[in-house]
């Protein structure tokens, strides 16, 4: 299909116009309010969201799920893969939205900026789904990217927080100058940033001799940098630990699921659609490469999980760890690990938030993110140390748990292309995942504390709780009648 | 190689830009890094001359050497007493730092030795014209209004970002 021209393209981009709009909308809502206690901004970018997810919803009925949609003269393109990816956005970005509602960590004067800022990032993260061309890549990464560093320094008053966004912004300079650096290469090279073209030019380049392999290499290897950052992927992972503690408890959820996911999608379209064409893999071994990045991911993140008595830094290794996990679909190149990814993704987003959810409430509630403050949960707070139970359990893996069959469908599809070695990794990474998981249980059902008072949580919190608990529970039996591989393409 | 004038040019515009760069990271005076800064970002406008980027290199020179730098200097002077700086680099860390630079730039280097399509543009028969006009058409007409407009929303949330920071901290 002919990429459409400016205007044509509007109505395809009303999901992102609703978000900008809502923005604004709360910037201003927020200047004209004068109580300080109100909640009305949140209320406000929530009803965004549900407007962009109508608009999402909407647009996806005008595509044929075999001819995607390219907009704006092929800067961005909408296709099933963008939609899936904004709609799995939408839902972390609502999560976080409620998360803060109920965070007592916030500063209840910044509100607007607050929430404008995370309707920003996800119109980034949007637009990081659907970029078809190197500039637009680089700007809706650099859009994330900045919004991310404010939030996670939001906390002006806490030095950790901070230190937090100091780091983030540190590496992330030099990730995207690297990465800056790789796509101006492609571009010098390809002669055009469109991502369909580039594949093919480069081929004809390096056919007739005009630039050599190593450069192709060189320039991949500097993108890699900057989009290896962006899914905390092991040697771009440093920032992430200090970055997760340091950021108010919200955010550093939606990083680790939002951002990563987001990550994913521009990798996966990077590679896919941009490189994945056997006529630039012929002498390097991509996969190959990749793999090896995955299993020192998760190896590396599960290792250093291991001796962390703060959860919300346990939980920001694991994440690395479970970046790790989704690269071995990514190292595949096929329908099938498209499709392991996607439902991984999933299951990790309720999984992952609903952990997230259960720090922010004891943080709350007890005050502190240590191990130590988990101690006698079960009997001081029954239903939250269940649910917090079976999130972790279904972080690990165990069946029957939404985890297990995650991982299931991730190994099988690792199988099925004969990576026997990195199916192995990833198996030992669970059971080493198993015990630090188990210690948070076992802090909360074996160990007692000194404070035996129960904690009381409001309905609200537990209807909260179990919209994250139930599909975490439930949710792997979607794996059995919908196969993601099917429906969602990349090309 | 023929050496003409502009070559000659050329060869001090890029001496310049990398004599200056290095003085940026290495002078322990701030104040001195930040002049030295600007004539980094001179030359660089001066090589965007010699790629017939008109434009650019006249936005490089309003924008960068006459705001940012200025802003720059400002920031240095309001902000801190100490206009010397003593960074204590670990020797290990020297040592990792510089071999992977170094590396880094034997590798770039192989990559320019190895491509042989370098073309030098004025002398492929095309006319020199002016930039401007097109990248207006571009910008706000056609390719590139997408870009142009997303990146108004990153100045917006720059904006935010730079209020936050710098707001002063009221306690109640």
């Amino acid at each position: 299909m002919e990429p459409l021209k400016n205007i044509e393209s509007l109505a395809y981009f009303s999901p992102e116009i609703l978000l900008v709009v809502f923005a604004a909308a709360v910037i201003i809502a927020d200047l004209l309010i004068k109580n300080r206690e109100s909640e009305l901004v949140a209320y406000i970018s929530l009803v965004g969201l549900g407007c962009s997810l109508v608009a999402i919803l909407i647009t996806n009925s005008l595509i044929n799920s075999n001819e995607p949609i390219p907009l704006f003269f092929g800067m961005i393109r909408l296709d099933g893969f963008a939609v899936f990816f904004k709609i799995l956005l939408l839902l972390a970005t609502a999560a976080t939205i409620l998360f803060s509602l109920r965070s007592e960590e916030l500063d209840a004067r910044l509100k607007g900026e607050y929430y404008a800022l995370l309707l920003a990032v996800t119109f980034g993260m949007f637009l990081m789904a659907s970029s078809t061309n190197l500039l637009m890549i680089f700007i809706s990464l650099e859009t994330v990217s900045l919004t991310s560093y404010i939030l996670a320094g939001f906390l002006t008053h806490s030095p950790r927080s901070s230190e937090a966004a100091f780091k983030y912004i540190t590496y992330g300079a030099v990730a995207s100058g690297t990465m800056l650096f790789g796509l101006s290469m492609i571009f010098g090279m390809a002669g055009t940033g469109d991502l369909s073209q580039i594949s093919s030019q480069i081929a004809s380049v390096l056919a007739s001799g005009g630039v050599s392999t190593l450069s192709v290499l060189i320039a991949i290897t500097f993108i890699l940098a900057g989009i290896g950052y962006k899914i905390a992927s092991v040697p771009f992972h440093m920032w992430s630990p200090d970055v997760y503690e340091g950021a108010p408890i919200p955010i550093t959820a939606f990083l680790s699921v939002a951002s990563k996911a987001a990550g994913f999608a521009l990798f996966l379209r990077f590679f896919h659609v941009g490189f994945g064409k056997p006529e630039i893999l012929q002498s390097i071994d991509w996969g190959f490469i990749l793999a090896i990045v995955s299993a020192l991911t998760m190896t590396v993140g599960n290792l250093a999980a291991l001796p962390q008595r703060n959860v919300k830094r346990l939980l920001a290794y694991s994440s690395i760890a479970h970046g790790g996990y989704l690269l071995m679909g990514a190292v595949l190149l096929t329908p099938e690990g498209l499709g392991a990814i996607f439902f991984y993704l999933i299951v990790y987003l309720f999984m992952n938030l609903g952990a997230f959810y259960v720090v922010v409430l004891i943080a709350n509630e007890a005050g502190t993110e240590m191990i130590d403050g988990y101690r006698g949960l079960a009997t001081r707070a029954p239903l939250v140390a269940g649910a917090m139970a079976i999130f972790l359990f279904s972080l690990t893996g165990i069946p029957p748990l939404a985890g297990f069959f995650g991982k299931w469908v991730l190994f099988y599809a690792v199988i099925g292309e004969g990576l026997y070695w990195l199916a192995f990794i990833g198996l030992l990474n669970s059971v080493v995942s198993l015990y630090y998981y188990a210690r948070i249980v076992k802090a909360m059902y074996f160990e007692t504390s000194e404070d035996t008072n129960g904690l009381s949580f409001s309905t609200g919190t537990f209807a909260l709780l179990s919209v994250f608990a139930i599909p975490t529970i439930f949710i792997g039996l979607l794996n059995i009648f919908y196969t993601f591989s099917d429906k969602i393409t990349l090309q | 190689m023929e050496f003409t004038l502009k070559t000659f040019i050329f060869y001090g515009f890029a001496l310049m830009t990398i004599a200056s760069a290095l003085a940026v990271v290495t002078v322990r005076n701030i104040v001195h890094a930040a002049f030295a800064l600007m004539v980094t970002l001179f030359g660089v406008a001066g090589l965007y001359v010699f790629l017939q980027a008109d434009f650019l290199a006249a936005t490089q020179v309003i924008v960068y050497v006459g705001g940012i730098l200025v802003l720059i200097l400002f920031g240095v002077m309001m902000t801190s007493g100490r206009l010397e700086m003593r960074i204590h680099i670990e020797r290990g860390q020297l040592l990792l730092g510089g071999g992977i630079s170094l590396a880094l730039l034997m590798l770039l280097l192989t990559v320019i030795a190895n491509t042989p399509i370098w073309k030098n543009l004025t002398d492929d028969g095309t006319q020199l014209a002016p930039t401007t006009e097109r990248i207006g058409q571009l910008i706000l007409n056609e390719k590139f209004l997408l870009p142009f407009e997303v990146v108004s929303v990153l100045l917006l949330v720059a904006l935010i970002g730079a209020a936050l920071i710098s707001r002063k901290e009221v306690r109640d």
